[in-house]
């Protein structure tokens, strides 16, 4: 369990400082994304469930679906199907 | 004597200012800087060259200036974790008698197995009541932004209406929205015994409907819910709460008399509705600009 912990930590530490150095806007949510899931598995190993699941839903769910949602509108999609 | 006319005369200023009809007499904060007066203006080379190792200056001094104030940052941020007390051990300084009393007496003073929705319901419900507020408020604000203007803009486009025409997104929202909607309403009604409640349960269902309508479209979504139905079930939330809130302070705000045992349950509710509402309401917004 504490190995997971420190796996799980070291996830987050590597997407938090990851998602300022790519290029792409996409791949930067997609990692911040990324870093809301491992969190939010954390917030459960830390035995706070009710954050776990407001993490996933926010953090995981509904920002990201908000920022692709800018992306699209400012036409940063560049390469994928809608662009 | 004298100062009277000046105040009249700069508050006068001041509201033409705001108004837009004046500009301010001194420019110079507004304006970007000008080059210099034509005696003395350098040659255009000269003065391309300054400018240029200007900005090679700039351009190198920048990363090294943000690496520098960024290693401060985590500094003393790093400093001040590692003086933080051992995590979950006894003699913490949040071990105290606000904790003890909130694990002891929540469920008898809130009627809520739950302690953390008994806090966030119960003992702090004027703060989540304010949070509520702000999420109302802010869909307003992007409501007043962003709506569309059907007589200016015209109605939506029909292909922009009838949502995204991918298969693999409309077989597995098919498959996936009624159990998220179920999964939903567990947390948001469930919330007082386990995990999840108002926010958390609010937000999956948001998100569901979300992903509902950018798999079926927005007409679909129409059957059950059209711009009317969410004003009244976004405003009906708020005043829901308002109302319960209202009357919990009304009797004492300590200890529920019998017949009130429900309360947090339905306070759930009537978060879960604002929270979803403003979810939604934002994706509509931001994506087609009309709910």
């Amino acid at each position: 369990m504490i190995a997971l912990e420190y796996l799980l930590l070291i996830g987050v530490i590597v997407c938090a400082a990851a998602a300022p150095l790519f290029k792409r806007l996409l791949t930067m949510v997609i990692v911040y994304m990324a870093f809301s899931l491992l969190m939010a598995v954390l917030w459960s190993l830390l035995q706070s469930p009710d954050l776990a699941i407001t993490e996933a839903a926010v953090g995981a769910g509904v920002t990201s679906i908000l920022f692709f949602l800018t992306l699209k509108r400012i036409g940063a999609l560049k390469g994928t199907k809608d662009e | 004597m004298n100062k009277e006319p000046e105040h009249q005369s700069r508050w006068q200023r001041l509201v033409s200012w705001v108004d837009g009809d004046r500009e301010p007499k001194d420019q110079s904060l507004f304006v970007m800087e000008r080059r210099p007066p034509r005696d003395f203006r350098p040659s255009e080379e000269e003065h391309d060259r300054q400018e240029r190792r200007r900005l090679n200056w700039f351009f190198r001094g920048y990363p090294a200036v943000a690496i520098l104030i960024a290693a401060v940052l985590v500094g003393v941020l790093l400093a001040a974790v590692l003086e933080m007390p051992a995590f979950g051990r006894a003699d913490n300084p949040i071990n105290n008698e606000v904790s003890e009393r909130y694990l002891e007496n929540s469920e008898e003073e809130t009627g809520s197995t739950n302690v953390v929705t008994g806090m966030i319901l119960g003992y702090r419900g004027f703060d989540t009541l304010g949070e509520s507020c702000v999420l109302f408020l802010a869909v307003t604000a992007v409501m007043m932004l962003l709506l569309r203007n059907e007589d200016e803009d015209g109605p939506l486009e029909p292909e922009e209406d009838e949502g995204h025409g991918d298969v693999i997104l409309k077989q597995a929202a098919w498959l996936l929205v009624p159990f998220i909607f179920l999964f939903a309403i567990y947390v948001l009604l469930h919330g007082e015994v386990s995990p999840g409640g108002g926010f958390s349960g609010g937000t999956i269902l948001g998100a569901g409907v979300i992903l509902f309508v950018s798999a079926f479209g927005q007409r679909n979504l129409r059957v059950f819910m059209d711009g009317k139905t969410y004003r009244f079930v976004r405003t009906f939330g708020l005043l829901l709460y308002v109302g319960l809130y209202g009357a919990y302070i009304f009797f004492g705000a300590n200890g529920l008399p019998n017949y009130l045992e429900g309360m947090v349950l339905l306070i759930d509710l009537a978060v879960g509705l604002v929270v979803a509402c403003t979810v939604y309401g934002f994706f509509a917004l931001f994506s087609k600009g009309k709910i």
